[in-house]
C-alpha cells in the first residue's frame, strides 16, 4: 500500500519493519516526527516495543544501548545538538559493540533552520568510527532505516543514520508492506564483563576490534556510478537528489559522472583513490562537512569545500549548487540569484503564557538585569528584550551562575535572572542548580511551565500523568524538585495574573540583592497551541482597540509585542487581527492609555 | 505538474498539500513535497513545494518553474512570483469571509482547494470530494470546498 510519508515517518516504518522495538530520544527540530509515528504504528498494529520520550538525549542513549545490550533491536533520535549531549555513551557504544542493533538516528540541520550549529553529525560517526547512512531521498530515508538495522546487527556495531531538514520534512509517495511487523524477541543479555566492563587496561583490545570491523566494512563500501561524463563529482546525502536533477534538466549526462556513497564513513579509500586518479577533475559536493573529501589521500586534482569550490558554511540548495556548477564551468547558463523569502521576525503565539511571564520579569527588572535563556519557545524571550543570551540546553541556570560568581569577584551586585522551561528544566537544567544552591549563587531563576515540549510539537514531559500511550505514569512535579533542594525563596503563580506575578518577583528581587542564594518562581501557564490549553484558557467575547483612545504610540506592540497587535497605517491607531487573536485579554495592560478592552 | 504553496502557520497549508497528494495517490500518480517553517508557529510562513508525475528525485521548485503558487497571505505575494505567475490566492476578503462563515481560519484550506481544483485540468471535484468526506468537520470542509471552486 502507498503511504505519502516524511523522511521521518519513512524512518520510523523502516526501523519498526526491521523489528525495531525499544526507541528512545528527545524531541528537537527537525527529529521529532519519529518517535510518535512509532507510538502510533505501535497502537495500530498491536506492537510489542518501547517507544517513549526521555529526559534527555544521554540518558535516552544509554537507555538505547543497554536494550541492545539485551539483544532487542534499539534505536535513539535526536537532532544533530542533542548528539553532543549523548556523546559520552555514544562513543563508548563503538568500543563495547552491540548485540541487538542500535541505530542512532541523528537530524542534520544545515541553514541552519532551527538549531545553534550546523554541525555534521556524519563527523561525529568518524570521530567514534562507527559507519554512516546518508539517505537522499525520503524513500532512501526508510531503504537506509532498515540497512542501518540488519547492517549493525551484522556487524555489532551502533550505525548512524543521519537526516537533514529537507530529508526529514519532504514527503514521497512509498510502498509500504504493512504484513512486516512482527512480535516475536528474543530477550537475553549474556554476560561479558571483558566486554560490557572492561577495565581501562583492556580497553585497546576492543577499541583494536573496532578498528578491525570497520577496515573490513571500508573494503566493500564504494560508490554507485550514474552518468558518463568527463568530470567526476562525488557525492552522498541530499545533494545527490539534487545534483542527479540539474543533470537530467540540463541534460549535463555526458559531462558529469556521479558517484555516490550511501554510506559516506568508512569508504573504501584505495578504491576511491583509483576513482579519482581515472577524471581529470573531481569535485565533491557533500551537505555539510568535507567528510568524504577528506578521506581522499591525494587530493591534488579535487575540488570542493577545502579548496572553497562549495561554501564552508549555509545549506547547500539546489540553487547553490546549480552555481557551483556553473562556476567550474560544467554548466553553461544563468546564475539562480538565491532569493529568501522576507524575513518576519518570529514570535511566540498570540497569548502566549510565556509572553505575559516576560512582560511581569522586565516590570520588574527593567533593563538593570542579565536575562539568561534557554533553548524553548520561550527563547522569544528577545523580542521582548527579557533574553540576553541562549547557548545550549539548561545554559540559562549555569550561565546564572558564571555570571553571578565573575561580578562578585569584583564585588559588584548585578541582578540575573534566568528563564527556562519545564521540559529543558528536566533536561538539564536541575544540575546547574544543584551547583548553585551549593556554591552559593545568587540569580533568580524563572521556570516557565507549560506543562509540555512545546517548540517541537507538543511532547509529553516527564511531569505528565500519562506515557504517550496515555497509559498512567509516575508525575514528576517541579515543586517537589525545588523544595528537595531547600531552595529558600520559592513561590508559584499562574503567569496569566500579571498583578500578583509582578509581586512576587518584587519579593524575589529583594531576597537576591539581601542573599547569597538562587531564588526560584515557577510562572506556571497552559501551552495555547494545544487544543486542550486553548480550549480552556480564558476566552473573552472580544478583545479590541478603542480608536478613539489609541495614541498610535505604539507601546504595546513594543512592550508586549502580541502578534495580534497590528498598526493601522492607514488609521495610524493599533487594531487587533481577528485572524490570530485569541481574545486572552493578556495585553490591556501593556496599554498606558487603557484603549485596549475587553468585551465579557 | 509543480505546486508551491506559501501559507502562515495556523492555516492548515500542510493538510491543503497532504490532501493534494492523497488524490495523486488515488489517481495513480507519483508525488513528493516538501515544507519548510520557521520558529514561529502561528504566523510565521510555511512554503510547500510539492511535484505530481514529475520524475526528480527532489521537490524543490526552481524560478518561474511551478505551474500553481497557492497563497495564503499577500504578505508573500513578491515571493510568490519568484516561483511563477499563476497564483491562487486568499484575498482580505476571502478571509473574512471563512472567519465569518467558519467561525475558523483553518477552513481556508479547503476553499484554496477548491479553486485549485478549478483553476487545473488533472483531477475533478469529485476527486477532492472523496477525500474530504472522510474528514471531522466534513460538512464545514466540503462547503468551503465549494465556496472556492464556484469563485463566491
Ligand atoms: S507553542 Fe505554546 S509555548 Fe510555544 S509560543 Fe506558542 S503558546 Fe507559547
Ligand atoms: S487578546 Fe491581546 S494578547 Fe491576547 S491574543 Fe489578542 S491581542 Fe494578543
Amino acid at each position: 500500500m502507498k503511504f505519502f510519508l516524511s523522511g521521518n515517518e519513512a524512518v520510523a516504518f523502516g526501523l519498526l519493519e526491521t523489528k525495531v522495538r525499544f526507541i528512545s530520544g528527545y524531541p528537537g527540530t527537525p527529529s521529532s516526527e519519529i518517535i510518535p509515528t512509532a507510538i502510533k504504528l505501535k497502537k495500530q498494529y498491536n506492537l510489542k516495543g518501547y517507544f517513549e520520550w526521555s529526559v534527555n538525549e544521554k540518558t535516552a542513549t544509554e537507555e538505547a544501548v543497554a536494550a541492545s545490550f539485551a539483544n532487542l533491536n534499539s534505536a535513539v533520535v535526536f537532532k544533530q545538538v542533542g548528539l553532543n549531549v549523548a556523546m559520552d555513551p555514544f562513543m563508548n557504544a563503538a568500543i563495547t559493540g552491540t548485540v541487538g542493533s542500535l541505530v542512532i538516528i541523528s537530524a542534520d540541520d544545515p541553514g541552519p533552520h532551527s538549531s545553534q550549529t550546523e554541525q555534521d553529525s556524519r563527523f561525529l560517526a568518524f570521530f567514534a568510527k562507527i559507519p554512516v547512512f546518508d539517505p537522499s531521498t525520503p524513500q532512501e530515508a526508510y531503504e537506509m532505516a532498515k540497512c542501518a538495522v540488519n547492517f549493525s546487527k551484522e556487524n555489532e556495531l551502533p550505525v548512524m543514520l543521519r537526516t537533514t531538514t529537507r530529508i526529514s520534512h519532504s514527503r514521497k509517495d512509498i510502498e509500504i508492506n504493512t504484513d512486516g511487523f512482527k512480535n516475536d524477541l528474543d530477550i537475553d543479555f549474556k554476560k561479558n564483563q571483558d566486554r560490557f566492563a572492561a577495565t581501562p587496561h583492556f580497553r585497546y583490545l576492543l577499541h583494536k576490534n573496532l578498528n578491525q570491523k570497520i577496515d573490513k566494512i571500508s573494503q566493500n563500501n564504494t560508490p554507485k556510478m550514474f552518468f558518463n561524463g568527463k568530470t567526476l563529482i562525488i557525492t552522498s546525502g541530499v545533494s545527490f537528489a539534487y545534483l542527479y536533477d540539474l543533470v537530467i534538466r540540463y541534460k549535463l549526462e555526458n559531462k558529469i559522472t556521479l558517484a555516490k556513497f550511501d554510506m559516506p564513513y568508512p569508504v573504501n579509500q584505495d578504491n576511491l583513490q583509483k576513482t579519482v586518479d581515472t577524471y581529470s577533475d573531481t569535485i565533491v559536493i557533500e551537505e555539510s562537512y568535507p567528510l568524504i573529501e577528506m578521506q581522499i589521500k591525494n587530493r591534488t586534482s579535487v575540488k570542493g569545500r577545502l579548496d572553497k569550490t562549495v561554501p564552508n558554511e549555509g545549506e547547500l540548495t539546489i540553487d547553490t549548487i546549480k552555481n557551483i556548477l556553473i562556476e567550474t564551468k560544467i554548466l553553461n547558463t544563468e546564475k539562480s540569484d538565491i532569493v529568501k523569502p522576507p524575513f518576519k521576525k518570529p514570535s511566540l503565539c498570540p497569548g502566549c503564557g510565556h509572553r505575559s511571564a516576560f512582560f511581569a520579569i522586565k516590570n520588574v527588572f527593567k533593563d538593570d538585569a542579565i536575562y539568561t535563556g534557554d533553548i524553548g519557545c520561550y527563547t522569544l524571550g528577545i523580542n521582548l528584550n527579557a533574553v540576553d543570551t541562549v547557548h545550549c540546553m539548561g545554559a540559562s541556570v549555569s550561565f546564572a551562575f558564571g555570571f553571578d560568581k565573575a561580578y562578585s569577584l569584583a564585588n559588584k551586585k548585578k541582578p540575573i535572572v534566568a528563564t527556562i522551561g519545564d521540559s529543558t528544566f528536566f533536561h538539564s537544567g536541575i544540575t546547574p542548580l544543584i551547583d548553585a544552591v551549593h556554591n552559593k549563587a545568587s540569580f533568580l531563576l524563572v521556570i516557565l511551565d507549560n506543562s509540555t515540549v512545546a517548540m517541537t510539537g507538543n511532547q509529553k514531559t516527564p511531569s505528565d500523568s500519562e506515557d504517550s500511550f496515555d497509559n498512567p505514569a509516575n508525575s514528576i512535579r517541579i515543586e517537589d524538585i525545588v523544595k528537595a533542594l531547600k531552595i529558600k525563596f520559592f513561590k508559584t503563580e499562574d503567569a496569566y495574573n500579571l498583578e500578583s506575578s509582578e509581586k512576587i518577583l518584587k519579593m524575589a528581587k529583594k531576597f537576591i540583592e539581601t542573599n547569597n542564594e538562587p531564588a526560584v518562581i515557577i510562572l506556571k501557564h497552559p501551552c495555547v497551541y494545544t487544543k486542550e490549553g486553548l480550549s480552556k484558557n480564558i476566552h473573552f467575547n472580544n478583545v479590541f482597540v478603542d480608536e478613539k483612545l489609541c495614541k498610535g504610540c505604539r507601546i504595546c506592540i513594543e512592550k508586549f509585542e502580541c502578534p495580534a497587535l497590528v498598526f493601522d497605517d492607514t488609521k495610524n491607531v493599533v487594531k487587533i487581527d481577528a485572524a490570530t487573536c485569541i481574545n486572552c485579554g493578556q495585553c490591556v495592560k501593556s496599554c498606558p492609555f487603557n484603549a485596549i478592552r475587553i468585551e465579557k | 505538474m509543480k505546486i508551491a504553496i506559501l501559507s502562515l502557520g495556523g492555516m492548515g497549508a500542510i493538510s491543503l498539500s497532504k490532501i493534494i497528494a492523497q488524490i495523486a495517490i488515488n489517481s495513480k500518480l507519483s508525488v513528493k513535497s516538501t515544507e519548510i517553517h520557521g520558529m514561529a508557529k502561528k504566523g510565521g510562513l510555511v512554503e510547500i513545494h510539492m511535484k505530481i508525475d514529475e520524475v526528480d528525485l527532489s521537490p524543490f521548485i526552481s524560478k518561474n518553474e511551478a505551474d500553481f503558487i497557492i497563497l495564503f497571505d499577500a504578505m508573500y505575494k513578491d515571493y510568490a512570483l519568484y516561483f511563477g505567475n499563476n497564483i491562487i490566492g486568499l484575498t482580505e476578503n476571502d478571509k473574512n469571509y471563512v472567519i465569518s462563515k467558519f467561525k475558523d481560519i483553518k477552513f481556508a484550506n479547503s476553499f484554496l482547494l477548491g479553486r485549485f481544483i478549478g483553476a487545473q485540468s488533472i483531477f475533478t471535484k469529485n476527486d477532492a470530494l472523496k477525500i474530504l468526506e472522510n474528514f471531522k468537520n466534513k460538512d464545514e470542509n466540503i462547503m468551503a470546498l465549494e465556496d472556492g471552486f464556484n469563485d463566491i
